[in-house]
């Protein structure tokens, strides 16, 4: 059974207003347990709205949300409990931080789920743990430490509540290319170690292309296609003309193609790209 | 491009002060020595926390250096009575474009620094539609910068520098807050202004892609200049990159994985389309 | 929710009311607000009342953000009419119940200062309603620039309030933000005491001071680099001019001023 899964969701803006607008539209996935999904799609296509309702925080216009099959909005204790089900982890969350001590920030969820002391403590430390935040830096105002730093003690503020989904809205904005390592590393790191089923969204198909093993394309408020990483890609060219980023490997093919090559499309990592290459060459004789 | 000096800092070393009691941080940028030349466009790499955007704020007396100098056009920064001068010479953008806006229309704050610097209407009417042309945003102009995109935000800003026509600008950022279609845009913006208009540049960035389109390459290094050259010389050092937690375009990454399996491909190449056109090259007829 | 509060609204148009003069809106709002304070008669508040509707209609801003405007005021209308009804004892009396008297005294007051509350509020919005914020803090900084002379700096009052207007949006934006963020990790909002509630602000607030404080340094300094050096030597991209227009509205109102201080004279004040 799908761990959560959504039915004809769909959510308008200010609705009965004139500015009312339809922000996504007959949205119906399921996830199921275990399940490492990216959501791409760019600024205004409905993946943040999208995301929002997975864990009750926006209720939507028509449609149900089913988390472990009973609807989410179905009495108001069970969407409470659903915040600590489904961790959602903003954009930015590094400006939400507000405690004395990283520490006490950690345990902020924890401590809204009305845990004992010792639990919150527990999972304050293996929170900490797993986005590397040493044990020194637990008493220390989360506002002295550096931009990365922030950005890994607001995550482990949400792993800390144990989610069994964890849902992580641009995780590696505005990060440098060794910060971004680190974060896709240490979601890995999580996801082995918790089994949880993990959301992350993306503007950028790269960053989700080398981790994820099925992609949420969301284009103009709908679904465009919901599909493992490698029938997503062989599509490149439809996401390139709905607007989004494909790798630059990715691109290389689209080319060749296009030049009237006899070429995959459906890649996106330089160990593939360079067998793809190898084989034309190898086929035209150019390599001995 | 001629060979004039619009910027250069001379030996800078500059630390910010600490805060009541705690220890003198380290400094920022130390002995950083770096010019930039009329028309020419560098790009200033380096991870974050690497002492570059420091330098975008040295370049026009927002900060001034502990130790050396910083001539912007042979006026010191050091100077406060040649502040107002050196600002109208080097502008700044910043990362986040929220921050930088300061009216509530597009086009009056466009007008922000050419009222600032006391033009006549006329004057500031004809570099306010000029500016928000260039950075192609001159159909917004009425609008509310609020309901903005990101990357139409930030071409906001940067008419809002240009229409005090500096003759350089530096860009700290401007892309790192932005999504892809965001980021392109402001590229363009900025490539058209160094190449259309003459406008030297200099961007900040930790963005390979971005650096590879610049005449020259400067990375910083945990707050030294470690390396500068012509894009094709810097990233061809990828040993010495990615140790600082930097990386090469994919593109020549596979460019060199390429060469190691035997073909004779340029491992030097940077763009998609250098790598494409040496392929099909190789590859001959189709 | 917290997007729906709107501060000092706007509706943008193009009748004759939203092309006056900002400088003049503020003047004339000013008289007729002055004006209304001398009314004492019913005549010539119908008269005001007549002119204000003419301005509405004008305006074509539509009678529900009239309405809109007035409610908020509704209580505070209440409380006044039933203590004029209470303790008014001047004329006949209509009612008497126990101790109670109610008297036509008491009437003619409750809906007068009735009258003058609603369109008090009224008139207010109607510039706020068909002026920009931007325009309207221009206007307030030309008509007071005279104010120098007293060491009074209007043009930083007016640049704290532009950018205060430019941030009210991004800051509102901010708190949802925040609001939804601290909600994922289950701060609860809704329920509890009033001192629970307000403890449960704080993950708002602190967050959301320390981000200002954040922009507002990251704002003076993009204003350094734009040559912001106060408002000596500062010139605008936008004048203001007075047309026809301007000095006809002046004069109407003027007129009727005049009447108001005439009837005063000849008929029966009610207050």
């Amino acid at each position: 059974m799908a761990i959560l899964e959504t039915q004809n969701l769909t959510y308008k803006y200010s609705v009965g207003t004139p500015f009312e607008k339809v922000a996504i539209e007959d949205i119906s996935i399921s996830v199921e347990k275990g399940d490492f999904i990216g959501i791409i799609g760019h600024t205004g296509s409905g993946k943040s709205t999208l995301v929002q309702h997975l864990n009750g925080l926006l209720k939507p216009t028509s449609g149900t949300i089913l988390l472990d099959g009973n609807d989410i909005h179905s009495d108001k204790n069970f969407t409470r409990q659903a915040r600590f089900k489904v961790g959602l982890c903003f954009q930015y969350p590094e400006y939400q931080l507000f405690e004395n001590t990283v520490y006490e920030d950690i345990a902020f969820g924890p401590k809204n789920m009305k845990l004992s002391k010792e639990e919150i403590k527990e999972r304050v430390l293996r929170a900490a743990e797993f986005v590397g935040v040493r044990n020194d830096m637990l008493q220390k105002s989360p506002f002295d430490l550096s931009g990365g730093e922030k950005r890994r003690v607001a995550i482990a503020g949400v792993m800390a509540m144990q989610p069994e989904i964890l849902i992580l809205d641009e995780p590696s904005a505005g990060l440098d290319p060794k910060g971004r390592k680190v974060i896709s590393e240490m979601i890995e790191q999580y996801r082995k170690n918790t089994g949880s089923t993990v959301i992350v969204v993306s503007h950028s198909m790269e960053d989700v292309a080398e981790s994820a093993d099925k992609v949420l394309v969301m284009n103009k408020g709908k679904v465009e296609y919901f599909a493992s990483v490698d029938e997503v890609f062989s599509n490149a060219e439809h996401l390139v003309e709905i607007g989004l980023n494909v790798p630059e490997i990715t691109k290389v093919f689209l080319a060749l193609k296009k030049q009237g090559y006899d070429v995959r499309t459906d890649i996106y990592s330089v160990n593939e790209a360079k067998a793809e290459l190898l084989r034309l060459f190898k086929e035209r004789g150019v390599l001995a | 491009m001629d060979n004039t000096n619009i910027v250069e800092f001379h030996n800078v070393t500059f630390c910010y002060d600490a805060d009541e009691g705690e220890q003198q941080p380290e400094p920022a940028i130390r002995d950083f020595t770096f010019n930039v030349k009329k028309g020419e466009f560098v790009a200033v790499l380096g991870h974050n926390g690497s002492g570059k955007s420091t330098v975008a704020k040295l370049s026009n007396s927002i900060l001034i250096p502990n130790e050396g100098k910083v001539l912007v056009k042979g006026m010191d920064t050091a100077d406060e009575d040649l502040s107002y001068e050196i600002r109208k010479t080097v502008g700044v953008v910043f990362q986040n474009p929220d921050n930088q806006i300061v009216a509530s229309i597009v086009e009056e704050d466009v007008a922000f620094g050419p009222e600032n610097l006391g033009l006549p209407r006329e004057e500031i009417r004809k570099r306010v539609d000029d500016s928000l042309k260039a950075v192609g945003m001159y159909e917004y102009r009425h609008h509310e910068p609020h309901k903005l995109s990101g990357g139409q935000k930030q071409r906001v800003a940067i008419a809002g520098i240009i229409a005090m026509r500096p003759e350089c600008i530096f860009l700290d950022e401007p892309t790192a807050m932005l999504d892809p279609k965001g980021r392109k845009e402001v590229m363009d913006t900025v490539i058209k202004l160094n190449k259309e208009y003459g406008m030297s540049v200099v961007f900040i960035t930790h963005f390979m892609e971005e650096a590879v389109l610049a005449d020259r390459v400067a990375v910083i290094d945990n707050s030294r200049l470690l390396l500068e050259g012509t894009p094709k010389e810097v990233f061809k050092q990828e040993d010495l990159l990615r140790s600082v937690g930097l990386d090469i375009p994919q593109i020549t990454n596979l460019a060199r994985e390429m060469k190691k399996s035997g073909v004779k491909v340029d491992d030097s190449v940077l763009t998609l389309n250098e790598f494409v056109e040496n392929i099909t090259a190789l590859l001959g007829d189709k | 929710m917290i997007k729906d509060i709107t501060i000092g609204q706007y509706f943008p148009g193009t009748s004759p009311i939203h092309k006056l003069d900002p400088r003049m809106k503020i003047v004339l709002t000013f008289i007729y607000i002055i004006f209304i304070f001398l009314c004492r008669n019913f005549v010539a508040m119908g008269a005001m009342a007549l002119l204000l509707l003419a301005t509405v209609l004008m305006s074509k801003i539509s009678p529900k953000l009239i309405w809109k405007s007035v409610k908020p005021i509704f209580l505070i209308v209440l409380i006044t009419s039933a203590l004029q009804l209470l303790y008014n004892s001047d004329g006949t009396v209509l009612f008497e119940w126990k101790r109670l008297h109610i008297t036509t005294g008491g009437v003619y007051m409750a809906i007068f200062t009735t009258a003058r509350i609603v369109v008090l509020v009224i008139a207010s919005s109607m510039l706020t309603y068909t002026t920009s914020p931007t325009l309207l803090t221009d206007a307030i900084e030309r008509l007071f620039s005279p104010l120098k002379v007293i060491k009074i700096n209007v043009h930083s009052i007016a640049m704290m309030m532009t950018i205060a207007l430019r941030f009210i949006p991004t800051l509102i934006d901010e708190v949802d933000k925040i609001m939804s963020a601290q909600k994922s990790r289950g701060a609860d909002f809704e329920t509890g005491s009033l001192i629970k509630r307000g403890k449960a602000m704080i993950p708002i607030f602190i967050p959301l001071f320390i981000n200002s404080f954040r922009r507002a340094y990251e704002l003076a300094f993009a204003m350094d680099c734009r040559c912001y050096q106060g408002g000596d030597g500062r010139t605008r991209l936008k004048v203001m001019k007075l047309a026809a227009r301007d000095y006809a509205s002046l004069g109407i109102l003027v007129l009727f001023c005049v009447g108001i201080i005439v009837s005063n004279h000849y008929l029966t004040a009610v207050i």
